[in-house]
């Protein structure tokens, strides 16, 4: 029994896309009739986010995207974030999953004293996709906050949130003092306040890891995006007990990342 | 009084099924509604040709305990799981049957049942269980990925099949510079020069496993380049001692400035913005290490292959010579490990 023989074409479709984008490739290699099958876009329209068409129709990039084949849009998603959100948040699609992989940039962002020069400027740095990042001159008090409407995001997500950064060579107040990191949803308790170095000594351990752009990321914390939740998650970062100057941070955002199931 | 409806199925067997139930599937209640057929043993509704009567009745028994609404979620659960469990030719079976009756809930049932067998496992377990012949040709595999050349993967997936093609060729060279070199200098020749995997293992590298294996595989194929270079510096180390000093020194500068040519220019985009900070980390070069192998100059590349080829000749013609001295010497010192690629073919 050769299945493509019992099974009509849109139900072998409907199958592939119950599995996973990276099945979905081994397939297109089975044979010449699950070839053409395992690539269509009856099936890579299913790993797409429901809403991919209104997300790229309102972001920087050519409306041209959206005439791809579904296969090649979900792998340009991949590699290639697009901004949205005029120009504030930067979208990518997680590849093994699909789901919907954001940055808040800067601008999104609210850094208490951002727009006054005296304590930060606003700089332009080749390897950041934004327009423009944050550049900490001085503050006493650092406070950093986001938030993000869930159904932004993908449901029935675990997701990560990461604060992005780089410290430059002329920087201080970072290298003793702990910043409070935090992630929790309106209306809930908040969740567990992380403490972290953002640039402890060569002796102590790194908590910040190194990006494959070049930046520094440090977990903020985790949330579960459910179903048809029309809360939203606040994110912060805040020094304020010491009042010592800090200086020489800069932010490029506050990523959200859908969390790794590790399984296979 | 209950109502029935009468239902033929492929191989002209005829029966009545309570209506409510078969009702429950959408072609039949279509049958009766629009075309008022069904309703007695000559009137019987011909059902399409995948479902049998084994098929049937299994899906009238889904529609029987499906379609009473007083059930749970917890116990319709319950019920669907053990439901399918079947062998996979009965799934994909039931899935045909129940899609040419339009009972979509069943199809999605069961085509969930056949994506958890097949996710996650490699293409020739999957053609074993489907019966799928492998009638595409290796190009064919290959097709879809060279188009995607904007995944770094993919390039250097493009990469590896060009290298192997390549590696194919070299290992004729190689092979006689390899071995006369061991048997002057009684060195073991490393036996992975050329890289075996056949395309599947490639593309199941690409399409299967992890990324990190990919870390693993550049390095490889970095240390493969490596060791090249160092028969190469080997050779010429050897030439040094029997007077063509210039060739060894062609050589080694050949490999050195093969090796200078590996640095690549980090992604340093010019910028002529003013705020630029030059005293931020620098970047991680974002290059694939499987770049490097390929960005060396090919008229370099030329060269070094004039070289080998050269050395391996010049060695072909003092043969009978050296022959002599080998046996003379070989008296004394131990067996030569003469494997190359020793990994049987």
């Amino acid at each position: 029994m050769e299945i493509t023989k019992v099974l009509p074409d849109d139900c072998i479709s409907l199958i592939i896309s119950l599995t996973s984008p990276r099945d979905a490739c081994r397939m297109a290699l089975l044979s010449h009739a699950f070839n053409s099958i395992a690539d269509s876009n009856a099936v890579w329209q299913m790993f797409l986010p429901l809403d991919y068409i209104h997300i790229i129709s309102n972001s920087s990039s050519p409306p041209s995207l959206l005439s791809l084949p579904k296969k090649d849009l979900y792998f340009t998603l991949c590699y290639h974030p697009i901004l949205t959100h005029n120009g504030d948040m930067k979208f990518q699609l997680e590849k093994e999953s699909g789901k919907k992989w954001y940055m808040v940039g800067t601008r999104a962002l609210s850094i208490q004293w951002v727009d006054t020069p005296r304590h930060w400027t606003w700089i332009s740095l080749p390897d950041s996709r934004f327009c423009r990042v944050a550049k900490l001159k001085n503050v006493g008090r650092l406070e950093i906050k986001g938030k993000v409407k869930l159904n932004t995001l993908s449901s029935n997500t675990n997701y990560e949130a990461y604060f992005v950064f780089k410290l430059v060579r002329d920087r201080y107040g970072f290298r003793h003092t702990p910043v409070e990191l935090d992630v929790s949803i309106e209306g809930t308790a908040a969740g567990e306040v992380r403490s972290v170095i953002l640039d402890p000594p060569r002796n102590m351990p790194q908590q910040a890891k190194e990006r494959a752009d070049g930046w520094l990321e440090i977990e903020m914390g985790e949330f579960f995006n459910g179903f048809e939740d029309d809360r939203t998650v606040e994110f912060s970062l805040r020094e304020d007990h010491d009042d010592q100057p800090k200086r020489g941070l800069i932010v490029q955002g506050i990523e959200l990342r859908p969390k790794h199931k590790h399984n296979r | 009084m209950k109502s029935y409806i009468w239902l033929q199925t492929v191989d002209g067997s005829i029966q009545q099924v309570e209506q409510e139930i078969a009702m429950f599937c959408p072609m039949i209640c279509h049958e009766v509604i629009q075309k008022g057929m069904g309703s007695s043993k000559n009137y019987a509704i011909s059902l399409p040709q995948q479902v049998n009567p084994a098929m049937l009745s299994l899906i009238l028994d889904y529609c029987r305990f499906h379609q009473l609404p007083g059930r749970s979620n917890k116990e319709r659960k319950s019920f669907d799981e053990k439901f399918i469990r079947m062998d996979t030719k009965r799934l994909c079976e039931l899935t045909s049957a129940a899609d040419s009756l339009q009972l979509k809930p069943l199809v999605d049932l069961t085509s969930r049942a056949l994506a958890r067998i097949i996710e996650g496992k490699a293409p020739e377990e999957i053609r074993e269980i489907f019966h799928l012949p492998d009638d595409l040709t290796e190009e064919e595999k290959l097709e879809p990925l060279k188009n995607a050349t904007d995944d770094p993967r993919i390039r250097l997936l493009n990469r590896l099949y060009a290298k192997k093609r390549k590696e194919l060729k070299e290992r004729e060279k190689l092979k006689v510079t390899g071995l006369l070199i061991s048997m002057f200098q009684n060195v073991e020749v490393d036996e992975e020069l050329v890289d075996d995997r056949s395309v599947d293992d490639l593309l199941s590298f690409i399409n299967g496993d992890d990324g990190d294996s990919k870390g693993i595989k550049t390095s490889k194929s970095k240390k493969k380049n490596r060791r090249r270079k160092d028969l190469l510096k080997s050779t010429s180390a050897h030439e040094a001692t029997k007077n063509h000093n210039k060739e060894s020194n062609g050589l080694n500068s050949v490999c050195r400035s093969a090796e200078v040519g590996q640095i690549l220019p980090g992604v340093g985009a010019t910028t002529n913005l003013q705020d630029v900070e030059d005293d931020i980390f620098p970047n991680k070069n974002e290059f694939d290490d499987g770049d490097i192998d390929d960005e060396i100059d090919p008229t370099l590349k030329e060269k070094i292959d004039r070289e080998v080829e050269d050395f391996a000749r010049r060695l072909n013609s003092d043969w009978p010579e050296r022959m002599q001295e080998i046996l003379s010497l070989g008296q004394e010192k131990k067996p030569v490990h003469l494997s190359l690629n020793g990994k049987g073919s």
